[in-house]
C-alpha cells in the first residue's frame, strides 16, 4: 500500500471520530444558549463571544476537579465504564456517511469510515454494547442509588432499542439493503417535483418514532428519568467526580450527535439535497454542509423538547416504549411492506 | 481455506472453547457459571457450523448459526427464570447443595 | 493477513473464556464472557460471516448477557466460596473427563476436513451478499424460521411465569 493509501485510510478513520469529539463543545454551548432562549435569560455570555469559549471553561473546571474513586467500588470496572460510554459514542459515527464520493488523487472515495455490508445493523450492534457502560457504572459504584439509575437506564434502552430497530427494519425495507450509502442513494431526487424522497415523509410514522426512540436511547428528557437532579440523585454516575464525569457527559453528548446524524442518513436524505447533483469539490463541501445542517436541526430538536417538556415516570416511560412503540413500528412496518409492494417507493 | 483461514485453525479454536466451556460445566459449582459454560459450548459449535459452511461454499452454515443463536436466546430466558425461581427458593447458588430430589 | 487476524482474535475468545472459568465472581465471568464473544464476532468476519457477526454481537453480546448481568445484579447472587466439606473427588473425575475427552477431541479434528472437495474459497464480497443469505431464510428454512419466532414467544411468555413471584396463600 503506498503512502497515499495509507494516509486516506488515517483520515477516513480519524474524520468520523474527530468530527464527533470536535462537535461535542459546540453542542454543549448550543444546549446552554438555548436553555438560556427557552427560558428567557441569556445563557453564558461571559466568556468569549456570546459564552463560546465555556465549554473550555467547564472542560478545565472538571479537569481540576479532585478525582475521588468511592471506597469499595471495583476499581477496573468502575474505570472502564465511562470509557465504555464514550467509546460506544464515537464509534458509531464510522458507518455514516457525511458527504458524496470524493475523487482525489486519481482515487474515488466514499466519505464513509467504514463501508460495511452490514451498516446499520453495526450501529444496533454498537448501541447494545453502550447498555455495558451505564450497567457496569451503576454496578461498580457500590451505591444502591447508582445501581438503581443503572439498572433503570439500562431497561430504559433495551426497550426502545426495539422500536427503534422495527422502525429502521421499515427504512431497510425499502432501501432493500444494510448499506447507509445504499439508504442515502435511495433519498435522492424527488416526487412531483418539489417533494424530497426522504423516507421522513414516506414513512412518517416510523420517523417519530425512530427519533423518539433515539430520546430514550440517550437518556434525554423526557426520558431521562435515571439522571435527572430531583430523582435517584443523579443515577448511574452519582460517584463520579472530574474527568470519569466528564467523559459521561462527552458520551450523552456524542450520542445526541451520532443519533441526529444517524436519524438524519435513514430518514431525511443524509447529504443529498433534491434537486442538486454534487459537481467536484465544491460540490462534496456543499454536501457536506447540507449534511451538517440537517444534523445541527435534529440536534436543536433534542435541546428544544429538553427545555419545553416534563420527563417521563419510569412505569410510563416503559409503557410507551413496550404498549405503544413498538405496536406502532410495526404498524409501519407493514405500511413499508405495502409501500414497497405496490413499488411506490 | 476459507479466504486465507484454513479450516484446521477454525477447528482447533472451536475445539478450544468446547474444552474451555466443558471444563466451566464440570468444575464449576454455581449454577450460573455452569450455565455459561454450556453458552460457551454452543458457541463453539456456532464457530465450527460456520468454518464449515465457509469452507463448503454454502450459506447454510450461516442459516444454522442463526437458528442456533435464536434457539440459544431462549434457553438463555428460560434458564435465567428457573435459575430466579431456584435461587428464591434455596437462597444458595451452590448446586451441590440443591439436592432435594436425592434418595 | 485474515490468518493472522483470525488467529488472534480466536486466541482472545478462548482466552477470555478460559478466564470466565477461573473467575469466581460471577459478575466477572459474564463480562470476560462479553469480551470472548466480541472476538468470536471478529472470527465471524473472517469467515466471511459478517452478518452473524453483528448478530452474535446484537443478542449474544449485547442482549443475552445483559439479561444474565441484570439476574446477578438484581438477585446480588455472592461469590463462589470455598466449600466446608470439600469432595475432591469431583475436581478429579471431572479433571480426567476433560483431559481423555480432550485428547481424542483434538486427535479426530486435526484429521477432519482434509477430504473436502476443493471450492472456490468463499470471497468475502460475494458472501457480503446479505440478500442472497435473506432468500435462503425465506424460501428453503420458512418453515423453521417462523417455527422459531413461535418458540422464542414461548420461552418469553415461560420465563415471565416461572420468574414471577409466588402468591401467599
Amino acid at each position: 500500500m503506498t503512502f497515499t493509501d495509507w494516509a486516506i485510510l488515517a483520515l477516513r478513520v480519524l474524520v468520523p471520530v474527530l468530527a464527533v469529539l470536535s462537535f461535542v463543545p459546540l453542542i454543549t454551548w448550543v444546549e446552554r444558549r438555548g436553555a438560556g432562549f427557552i427560558q428567557d435569560r441569556p445563557g453564558p455570555n461571559r466568556v468569549g463571544p456570546f459564552g463560546l469559549i465555556q465549554p473550555v471553561a467547564d472542560g478545565l473546571k472538571l479537569f481540576f476537579k479532585e478525582d475521588v474513586i468511592v471506597h469499595d467500588a471495583d476499581r477496573f470496572l468502575y474505570i472502564l465504564a465511562p470509557g465504555i460510554a464514550l467509546f460506544t459514542a464515537m464509534v458509531t459515527f464510522a458507518v455514516i456517511p457525511y458527504g458524496p464520493e470524493l475523487t482525489v488523487a486519481g482515487r474515488s472515495i466514499r466519505l464513509v469510515g467504514a463501508d460495511v455490508s452490514i451498516g446499520v445493523l453495526y450501529v444496533f450492534a454498537i448501541t447494545s454494547l453502550s447498555v455495558y457502560g451505564i450497567v457496569l457504572a451503576g454496578w461498580a459504584s457500590n451505591n444502591k442509588f447508582s445501581l438503581m439509575g443503572g439498572i433503570r437506564s439500562s431497561a430504559q434502552i433495551i426497550s426502545y432499542e426495539l422500536a427503534m430497530t422495527t422502525a429502521a427494519a421499515g427504512v431497510l425495507l425499502a432501501t432493500g439493503s444494510f448499506q447507509l450509502t445504499d439508504v442515502v442513494a435511495m433519498q435522492h431526487g424527488t416526487w412531483l417535483g418539489f417533494l424530497p424522497k426522504w423516507n421522513a415523509i414516506s414513512q412518517f410514522l416510523g420517523f417519530v418514532i425512530f427519533f423518539t426512540a433515539t430520546f430514550a436511547e440517550t437518556n434525554r428528557t423526557p426520558f431521562d428519568l435515571a439522571e435527572a437532579e430531583a430523582e435517584l440523585v443523579a443515577g448511574y454516575h452519582t460517584e463520579y467526580s472530574s474527568m470519569k464525569f466528564a467523559m459521561f457527559y462527552m458520551a450523552e453528548y456524542a450520542n445526541i450527535i451520532v443519533s441526529s446524524a444517524l436519524t438524519t442518513t435513514l430518514y431525511l436524505g443524509g447529504w443529498s439535497l433534491p434537486g442538486f447533483t454534487p459537481r467536484g469539490l465544491v460540490g462534496v463541501l456543499f454536501s457536506i454542509a447540507v449534511f451538517l445542517a440537517k444534523t445541527m436541526a435534529l440536534v436543536w430538536v433534542f435541546v428544544w423538547v429538553r427545555w419545553t417538556v416534563p420527563r417521563f415516570r419510569f412505569d410510563q416511560l416503559l409503557r410507551l416504549g413496550w404498549k405503544i412503540a413498538l405496536p406502532a413500528a410495526l404498524v409501519n412496518l407493514l405500511w413499508a411492506a405495502l409501500l414497497a409492494r405496490w413499488k411506490v417507493v | 481455506m476459507i479466504g486465507g483461514v484454513p479450516l484446521f485453525d477454525v477447528l482447533m479454536v472451536s475445539a478450544a472453547l468446547f474444552l474451555a466451556g466443558l471444563s466451566g460445566a464440570l468444575l464449576r459449582r454455581t449454577a450460573i457459571a455452569i450455565f455459561l459454560a454450556v453458552e460457551v459450548m454452543m458457541n463453539a459449535a456456532n464457530l465450527a457450523l460456520i468454518g464449515y459452511g465457509a469452507a463448503l461454499g454454502t450459506y447454510e452454515g450461516q442459516v444454522l448459526v442463526f437458528f442456533v443463536i435464536a434457539i440459544a436466546a431462549a434457553e438463555a430466558a428460560v434458564g435465567l427464570a428457573v435459575f430466579v425461581s431456584l435461587f428464591r427458593h434455596t437462597e444458595t447458588i451452590d448446586v451441590n447443595k440443591i439436592n432435594l430430589l436425592k434418595w | 493477513m485474515e490468518r493472522l487476524t483470525f488467529d488472534l482474535a480466536g486466541a482472545l475468545a478462548v482466552l477470555f473464556a478460559f478466564v470466565m472459568v477461573a473467575q469466581k465472581h460471577p459478575v466477572k465471568s459474564v463480562l470476560s464472557l462479553v469480551v470472548s464473544f466480541f472476538g468470536l464476532a471478529v472470527c465471524y468476519v473472517m469467515l466471511s460471516a459478517p452478518f452473524i457477526a453483528v448478530i452474535q454481537v446484537i443478542v449474544y453480546a449485547g442482549a443475552i448477557l445483559v439479561l444474565f448481568l441484570f439476574v446477578l445484579m438484581l438477585l446480588n447472587v455472592p461469590q463462589e466460596t470455598r466449600e466446608k466439606d470439600p469432595r475432591p473427588i469431583q475436581r478429579w473425575l471431572g479433571s480426567t473427563a476433560i483431559i481423555v475427552f480432550a485428547v481424542v477431541f483434538v486427535g479426530v479434528l486435526a484429521r477432519s476436513g482434509a477430504d473436502i472437495p476443493p471450492h472456490a474459497p468463499f470471497d468475502r464480497t460475494a458472501a457480503a451478499d446479505i440478500p442472497a443469505l435473506a432468500r435462503r431464510f425465506f424460501s428453503d428454512y420458512l418453515f423453521a424460521f417462523e417455527a422459531v419466532s413461535v418458540l422464542l414467544l414461548a420461552a418469553v411468555v415461560g420465563a415471565f411465569l416461572l420468574a414471577q413471584k409466588e402468591k401467599k396463600p
